[in-house]
């Protein structure tokens, strides 16, 4: 037997990364599964009459067969695509496009998630917690629909600078935390949590005042955004299609993001603050600037998420903005930590979760099953991916080469 | 943190010099904005009118005080010279200590000020009396809730776990809580199912935290959202249909014969739901277990030293898998009282408080004491959100509304600044 070489199945086997990844993500199912059984009344209406009759277990595991896979189909068809649809256009030679909604709803969703989660990444690999994230949306989701909304541009300028107030309103409000975390030593744990609460205020407010209210309207409803100022659809014919540039702006962000982690030397300094950051203050780095200019990027990519989400999709805010079951915030953490702050794996991480919401907005209509099973799936998926020896120790894998996902946040005394 | 001790200091500072002038300069801002507003703001003939007796006589009337008639502005005026002089003073002198008494003494200042130009006749409010007691009374049952969660957290983070999850707790016990209340008429049965919950909630997170050294705040965070969606789900699949579990009994206040007439402080200490004699009973237990029994010498050694504590012989594991339970299980019992507060069952309720009752604990520095005051300063915030509103003030509610999250923004920047943890707060155990 020999040590040193491993089969190419054993290396699957071990506890790499990509394994571990899905691995967390099966589980993270499984454990939506048990909640689907457990508030399901006809599964465990079904598990209590096993006794009765021989071939009753049979009966109480094809039900709750269906039950579990009617929810988990409907999250499928939802948001990849549809078989009946494609067949049925297929057959009658019209609407093909309908085939296509489920996979257009979520990369329409994944463009701002990818967004905020390679900013929030930026923020983990430097040791820095951002949860603030969601505020930071918001807030760039306001800056941008006001400044597309009531003011007149031609669209080569209107366009570029209705995102660039976006970014600029989360940046400054991500500059926050950073600021006082740096000059007071503040936990911006602490302090982006509150600012998340401030902002939702502040959406109210604004939605519910004069200049930002749609005229003659007395509900929390916006402006619209001007044409000159949307982001253009791929399609412009099909209006069920709405995927828009917002996806090739996710895919820059990712390439910035990955180019400044990995070749510039602000990325290099933000993680060897990460790393160790006893070290990178004795080697000359300032800790108060890093952690400014975390905030500043972090908030920033948040600030264009919240105005893609809005000048892509809605083109108009309402009070539920970005807020749903958990907020894109906190579905951002979830997404980078399961992608490693990698940014090409936080964009598949993003993807997937972004399928997840979009095909629990199905699931919930068509099954009844509220759209929160998402949520707790993708939290118990990071659970998982944040506890790689769990999966390992459930799966009998062979220790990998694998780091727990850890944060430089740990003490409450910077 | 890196702070040189320098090796003659005369006097022994509980706040750095620099933050105590920047606390003076916050002081005399607020005796400025207490002159400019308050008394600026209220004509001159304008009076106001205090009253003592609370409008809910349904626990029984305490002693009767007669109302105070103030003329607006210059009680406004005094409270504003009053409020510079302490700012002044503080800027002046740097006083070694109570710095923090000081600035709890300019609040309360302020918030007299804030009453008298709120109810100000000629004003904008419907009604030209406001009443103490009630007001009090009012922001007493957020603040309970608080001091329950800032017990869990200090409880934990004093064996070295950090419990950023109160909010979890909350809605965990919150739910079961309006479940079994709602079934059985019986907020004691309540009380344990909810303990019960935030137990198990606990051992999730020490199990994480402990057993296989994860981020203490991802798990924190990552159960808050989990059991929000969790609630938010169950409250959809099983209260919405069958809302016989959630009908929003409230339990009955226990007067305690006698104390309850006097006046303020009857109605507030004396005439409260069982939970709020619960929370007497808590903070003075922990205050004596964590500070004067050799259980909470050993809980505070594993949570600054586990090492050393490991040395003598005391199980560091042990003892934070027990303490994070409890923690737990006493954030649970939070979520009934927010519950027996508040009624019915609605997803997502708690909005925040969990984690200003995190704050709270790190304003209170770790202390069940400190953190009661930290939690009435909080609690006097939120109520002055809401409660404000009926007062017509010139002020819209969304904007009222983000006072206690700008207040707690600015007590932990401003007011506390770096603080101590517990040495080991947050850092998993590794046994070598």
């Amino acid at each position: 037997m020999s040590e040193n070489k491993t089969s190419l199945w054993q290396r699957y086997l071990s506890a790499n990364p990509v394994t571990m990844s899905f691995l967390a993500i099966f589980l993270g199912f499984v454990v939506g599964a048990a909640v689907i059984i457990f508030s399901s009344s006809d599964v465990l209406h079904a598990w209590t009459q096993i006794f009765n009759s021989p071939g009753a277990i049979f009966h109480a595991i094809k039900v709750t067969l269906d039950n579990v896979g009617a929810a988990y189909r409907a999250m499928f068809t939802g948001s990849v695509f549809d078989p009946t649809i494609l067949w049925h256009a297929l057959t009658t030679g019209q609407d093909w496009t309908a085939a296509l909604t489920p996979i257009s709803e979520t990369l329409t969703y994944a463009a701002p998630l990818v967004i905020i989660s390679i900013g929030v990444a930026i923020s983990f690999e430097t040791g820095l917690f951002n949860i603030g994230a969601n505020g930071q949306a918001i807030l760039g989701g306001i800056a941008g629909t006001a400044f597309g909304s009531m003011i007149h541009l031609p669209m080569i300028l209107h366009l570029p600078l209705t995102l660039a107030c976006g970014v600029a309103a989360g940046a400054f409000y991500g500059f926050i935390p950073g600021m006082l975390k740096a000059l007071t030593g503040a936990h911006e744990v602490i302090v982006t949590l509150m600012l998340n609460y401030v902002v939702a205020y502040f959406l109210l407010y604004s939605l519910l005042s004069t200049p930002l209210q749609l005229p003659g309207q007395a509900n929390d409803l916006s402006r619209v955004i001007l044409p000159s100022a949307q982001l253009p659809t791929f399609f412009a014919t099909a209006t069920t299609l709405r995927v828009n540039w917002g996806i090739l702006i996710a895919i820059g962000v990712v390439a910035f993001g990955w180019w400044f982690l990995n070749r510039s030397t602000l990325g290099f300094d933000f993680r060897i603050t990460g790393a160790n950051p006893n070290a990178a203050r004795a080697s000359g780095i300032n800790p108060k600037k890093i952690i400014m200019y975390v905030f500043l990027i972090s908030g920033g990519l948040a600030g264009l998420a919240g105005v893609v989400q809005v000048d892509g999709t809605t083109h108009s805010l309402d009070g539920g903005f970005l807020i749903g079951s958990a907020g894109i915030g906190f579905t951002a953490i979830t997404v980078s930590l399961l992608g490693r702050n990698k940014p090409i794996n936080v964009f598949w991480g993003a993807i997937l979760f972004s399928a997840l919401g979009v095909g629990g907005r199905i699931m919930q209509a068509e099954t009844g099953i509220p759209l929160d099973l998402a949520t707790i799936i993708q939290s118990a998926v990071v659970l998982f991916v944040a506890t790689p020896v769990m999966v390992q120790e459930i799966f009998r894998l062979r220790a990998g080469t694998l780091h727990t996902v850890e944060l430089n946040t740990k003490g409450w005394s910077s | 943190m890196s702070t040189v001790a320098t090796p003659n200091v005369a006097v022994r500072r509980d706040t750095p010099a620099g933050r105590t002038r920047v606390i003076g300069a916050i002081m005399s801002l607020m005796a400025l904005f207490i002159f400019w507003v308050f008394a600026m703001g209220a004509t001159a003939t304008a009076s106001s009118i205090i009253s003592f007796n609370p409008l809910n006589l349904s626990g029984g009337a305490p002693w009767h005080l007669a109302n105070v008639t103030l003329p607006s502005r210059m009680s406004a005026l005094v409270l504003a010279v009053i409020a510079l002089a302490i700012g002044l003073e503080t800027i002046i002198r740097v006083p070694a200590s109570r710095v923090m008494a000081r600035f709890g003494f300019v609040s309360v200042l302020f918030l007299l000020g804030l009453f008298v130009w709120t109810v100000r006749s000629g004003g904008p409010s419907p009604t030209n009396f406001i009443d103490i007691t009630d007001v009090l009374v009012n922001a007493s049952g957020i603040t309970m809730v608080l001091i329950f969660g800032s017990m869990s957290g200090i409880m934990c983070e004093r064996a070295g776990v950090v419990n950023i999850a109160i909010e979890g707790q909350f809605l965990g016990g919150a739910f079961i809580g309006a479940i079994v209340a709602s079934s059985t008429n019986s907020f004691l049965l309540a009380t344990f199912a909810g303990a019960a919950v935030g137990a198990v909630l606990g051992w999730v997170l020490a199990f994480f935290a402990i057993r296989y050294r994860s981020d203490q705040v991802i798990v924190g965070v990552v159960l808050v959202t989990m059991i929000a969606s969790l609630t938010n789900f169950l409250n959809l699949t099983f209260l919405t249909p069958f809302q016989q579990y959630n009908t929003g009994v409230t339990p009955n206040s226990i007067p305690i014969p006698l104390l309850d007439k006097i006046p303020i402080i009857g109605p507030l200490l004396f005439n409260q739901d069982m939970f709020f004699y619960m929370m007497y009973v808590l903070v003075a237990g922990m205050s004596f277990a964590l500070f004067k029994t050799k259980w909470g010498l050993r809980v505070r050694a594993v949570g600054e030293h586990p090492q050393a504590a490991a040395t003598v012989g005391i199980r560091v594991k042990g003892v934070r898998y027990f303490n994070v339970i409890l923690g737990g299980a006493i954030g649970g019992v939070g979520g009934v009282a927010f519950i027996a507060l508040h009624g019915q069952f609605n997803p997502g309720f708690t909005s925040g408080l969990g984690y200003i009752a995190l704050a709270a604990v790190i304003f209170g520095r770790w202390r069940p004491s400190g953190a009661v005051v930290a939690s009435i300063i909080f609690g006097l915030t939120s109520m002055l959100a809401s409660g404000l509103q009926s007062f017509n003030v010139p002020v819209s509610s969304e904007i009222l509304g983000m006072f206690p999250y700008i207040i707690t923004i600015a007590v932990v920047s401003g007011l506390i600044g770096r603080v101590r943890a517990p040495a080991a707060d947050g850092i998993p155990y590794k046994q070598d």
